[in-house]
Parts: structure tokens; sequence; C-alpha cells
């Protein structure tokens, strides 16, 4: 795993350690708050995946509880490809949002023909600034992101999270 | 059945736009006193719907239900409709939409559109913060999409690449935009002026855009009456302004969904447009004046391509031939835009509906010499959504 973010504090970094869900940079990825949880853990897996229409054959993303084009709930996990181009990208120093630290370097990503996720926006990690040209070569990786807290019972459980970006493939 | 009403917008007025020391109500309270001067015959009493368009209240102003608060402050008492809607930059040209519908339809009457946004926090940062949760939150924001400068940068570095778009041809865009907003009093910059060598000596936002290449954020609020065409007939004596036909066409919401062949291409807006001149029974050489969504100098060049009004990749060289000054083919943006006048998101539907109002009645500040029919368009999220609205002197018979 890439070394991308600080993952020592609980909760949002920019509350120091109190959790207001309402603040939260990142999403909930537990299965107490959502459905589409196995995304999450194939990501600790090393697998960027999605949910694919078993009726339809619709590969969506982001992934859902139904099919988008069908809305059948028949859905199955696939993985999606973990390479891509950059079509053209940014580099961002004023204006981020706090607990994303400066520069962020954010790109237009194709996938290529026959991918059924054809584009995405993404941050490129592990690059410095002035590095990227458009054409190069991505690849997917995950990092440790933020933990948060919840209550079950009279308990508080830690629920550690991840998330995914690009980086240049050197 | 009964023959539909026609619905006209009768008037309206904004608070100042801008870094305000005012609470999210104060502005609200100051765009329905702007809008009473602009109609003077409009009492309280009169208005029997109201449409609350906001983004940020919840959470900046802690206003989750806006709209009995609105009913408060300003002494109203509905009976027909009385809600807040968020389509974030589209709120009020929503409202208006939404408004069209009910007055036509003879379930309203007298419907009041405000739109209001309070920005700017205690500290700034929050701001920012804020907008992790306007754009789709799990995916495109934790990817560290806050403010959209980054995202429209990448648009216009895809239609130089494709088109061969140049800085300079951006500048002009802020440039005449500033030249028409300058005497505009309420404007969020009013009294500044523009050159295209400060545009281009300006400093860098997100390359390739300057400072004066993006819109601001801005604290604001407006207030504009849609009403049916009898009571219009009794509230003022001024030309009547009818809304002719609308659009609104939505596509995705992060950017794995993006409809375009690239990010220069921006055929939802298309989809948008062609609706509403097929309702307006009107096609894009009829319209007269335009408010296009220049939340980035690039959008207006994009839009009015994608509008109708030139060439699809020609937009760099319309912009800098003039074409969107007074006597140009199409005056975009006359009141300042979002460049200028500044973008309160709710709000901003709302005040380009107000100059379109003035420009159709011949009272504009920068007036359009026999302008008939007017158009505004708002983008929202990160270039999702897009909403028209066509406007005439005359109705669709
Ligand atoms: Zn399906």
């Amino acid at each position: 795993m890439a070394d991308v973010e600080k993952v020592e504090i609980v909760g949002t970094p920019a509350l120091d350690g109190t959790y207001i869900s309402e603040m939260d940079m990142w999403p909930f990825e537990c299965q107490e708050f959502n459905r589409i949880y196995p995304f999450y853990e194939h990501l600790r897996d090393g697998k960027f995946t999605t949910t694919k229409c078993k009726k339809c054959g619709h590969i969506a993303f982001p992934p859902g509880v139904i099919c988008p084009r069908c809305w059948s709930e028949e859905l199955e996990w696939v993985e999606l490809p973990q390479r891509a181009r950059v079509v053209t990208f940014t580099e961002t120093q004023a204006g981020a949002p706090i607990g994303f630290p400066p520069p962020i370097i954010m790109a237009w990503l194709s996938f290529g023909e026959g991918s059924p996720l054809k584009q995405l926006l993404s941050r490129i990690v592990n690059c410095k600034e002035g590095e990227l040209k458009e054409g190069d070569e991505v690849k997917f990786v995950v990092f440790d992101v933020p933990s948060h807290p919840i209550e079950v019972k009279k308990e508080t459980k830690i629920c550690d999270r991840v998330y995914y970006a690009f980086e240049p493939v050197k | 059945m009964a023959e539909k009403k026609k619905a006209v917008i009768v008037g309206g007025g904004t608070s100042k736009f801008g870094v305000r020391q005012a609470h999210l109500l104060d502005m609200v309270q100051e765009a329905m006193k702007a809008c009473s001067d602009d109609i003077p015959a409009l009492k309280p009493a009169d208005i029997d719907g109201l449409i609350v368009a906001t983004t940020m209240a919840g959470r900046h102003s802690s206003a989750l239900n806006t709209a009995p608060l609105v009913v408060h402050r300003l002494g109203l008492k509905p009976t027909s409709i009385c809600i807040r809607l968020d389509t974030l930059c589209a709120g009020s040209n929503s409202a208006i939409i939404v408004a069209k519908g009910l007055v036509e339809s003879g379930i309203a009457e007298v419907i009041l559109v405000t739109g209001a946004e309070k920005v700017y926090m205690p500290q700034r940062w929050e701001t920012n913060y804020t907008q992790l949760a306007v754009n789709d939150h799990d995916w495109d924001s934790a990817m560290g999409l806050g403010v959209p400068p980054p995202f429209f940068a990448m648009i216009a570095k895809m239609h130089m690449k494709r088109y061969g778009t140049t800085k300079e041809q951006m500048a002009h865009v802020s440039v005449v935009n500033y030249n028409y907003g300058t005497d505009s009093p309420m404007a969020h910059f009013c009294g500044r002026t523009l050159t295209i060598e400060e545009a281009l000596d300006a400093r860098i936002i997100a390359d390739p855009f300057g400072l004066y290449d993006c819109c601001p954020l801005s604290d604001g609020a407006s207030a504009i009456i849609i009403a049916s065409e009898e009571r219009a007939r009794e509230m003022t004596d001024r030309p009547l302004v009818y809304l002719r036909g609308t659009g609104q066409h939505a596509t995705h919401s992060m950017s794995a969904g993006w409809p375009g062949e690239t990010l220069a291409e921006w055929p939802h807006l298309k989809t948008a447009a062609d609706t509403a001149y097929k309702n307006a029974r009107l096609t894009p050489k009829d319209i007269d004046v335009a408010q296009t969504h220049d939340c980035f100098t690039i959008s207006e060049i994009i839009e009015l391509e994608e509008l109708g009004f030139c060439k699809k990749g020609e937009g760099g060289e319309f912009v800098a031939s003039g074409a969107i000054k007074l006597g140009g083919s199409i005056p975009t943006n006359t009141d300042g835009g979002l460049l200028m006048y500044g973008h309160p998101f709710g709000a901003s539907g709302a005040r380009q509906a107000i100059e379109i109002c003035k420009q159709l009645q011949g009272r504009a500040l920068h007036q359009v010499k026999d302008a008939r029919f007017g158009l505004t368009h708002n983008l929202s999220g990160t270039c999702s959504q897009h909403t028209v609205v066509v406007y005439g002197q005359e109705p669709v018979e």
C-alpha cells in the first residue's frame, strides 16, 4: 500500500479527532452503513471492482444494488482495468479542501477500447508536481485513509478505511 | 378543459452580491426589498406561492427547512406552494420552470422565486470544504475535487487542444463581462474594469486559468415574481415578458458518466437547449440576448457553441470577434454574468431572469436594441445538468 494519507487520526482531520459524519471527506465504507461495502473490501485485496447485471450484462460505475439500465437486483462483482492513460490533467496549489495535501494532481483518465469504464476523474498520487505528462500510463493504487468510530450498543467500534487513486507507471 | 394560463416574469431584484457582512435571511430580505422597489404595486398578500432555491442554507446557515424561515421574514402567507428546492447553481432557474408549470396549470397565481446563499464562513477553509458535499461525495470528491477550477481547467485544456482555443480568446469573455457589469451597483465587483493585458497577467488559479477566468463565490440573494398574465397586468404597466419554453437535462453525477466524446463537448447542454427551443417554438437565430453560465471563461465559450449561437469549436473566435458585445450577433451576460456580478449558487438563475426581463422590457442598463427574445442558462454540479429558459415579448400561441 502506498503511504499517501496520515492515518493516526480517527475521524475528520479538519476537526482534530472529533467525528461529525456530515464533515467526513471519505465514504461510509463499513457494512453497517453501506450495501456496496464489498467494493471497499475488494480495495483491501488490491482489486478495482464494480457491479455487473446478470440480466442485461450492463457494467455500471459506481457500483450499486440495482442495475441502472434494467433495474434488476441480480448483480455480480467484476474487476475493472487497473491501468489507464492520462488524457489531460491539472495541478492545484490553492483552494484544495483541507485534508488533501497540496498540490493535488487531478487527471482525466481514459481506459481505452473494450473497457466497461471509459473515463474517470482521479487523483494522481506518488507523483511530484511537474512530473506528469499527457499520454502517461498510470496504475491503480490503494491506501489507508482515516478511520471513523461507530456506536455498537455501549461500545465504540473503529471502522478502518481505504481509498484508491492512480499513480504513474515508472 | 380550461384554457392554459400564460406565465410571465413581472420583475425582480437582488441583494448586493459579494463577501457580505450579513446572514442568509438578511440577504433574502434585501432581495425582497429590491424586488418590491421594482414592482411597487406588489404587496405581501398578493403572493400565494413561494419557492426558495438554496444549496448551502442547510449547512452554512443551519437552515435545512428554509422555506418557512423565508415565509416568516418576508411576511408571506402562501396557500398554493411553499417549498425549498436545490439544484445547486441552477436552483432558482429550476424554480422558474416549476413556477411556470404551477401558474400555467392554475395551481398558483403569483409566485415568489427567491435564491440565496451564505457562502463565506467565519473561517474561510469551511467554504472550500463544503464543496466536497456538492460534488459526488463518495467518488469524485474523495479524489480531492472540491471547488470546481481543476475540473473546468481540464475542460479548457481539452477545448484548446481540440479546437485551438487560446488564453487570449478566453480573456475576451472576462473583459466583455467586466465592462458590462462595472455599473451594476449590486455586482460583486461593481466599479472594477478589466483589460486583456490585466486578464492575461493575472495570477494562475489552475492552469490554464488565471484569476479572471474564474467567477467568484459570492454571498447574495435574488427575488423575482412569476405570475399569471392577468395578475401581472394588475401589478404593472410595463410590457409583459412571457416564459415561452424550458428544458432541463441531467445525465450523470460523477465523472465516469460524462456524456461527451471528450470534456470539450457538452451534448447534454445541446439536449436541454433543443428542448427549450422546441417548447418556445424558436431557434437560436431568434434569440436577441442571452445570459449563460459563465462560471469560467471557457464555460461561456462552450455554451455559445452548444446553444447554437456559433459552430462547434468556433466559440473562441466568436467571443474574440465581438459577437457577445452590444451590437454583436448575441450580446451575452449583459449585467456582468457570474464572472462579474458574482455567483451565490441558488441566486444566479433568478439574477439572469431579472436581466432578461429588463432587456425585453427595454429598460436594461446595457440595452440590446429591439430585444424580443431572450435566453438564460445554468449548468450545475460538475457540469452534470443543464437548465435553459427562453423568454419572449409575446407568448407561444
Ligand atoms: Zn441490467
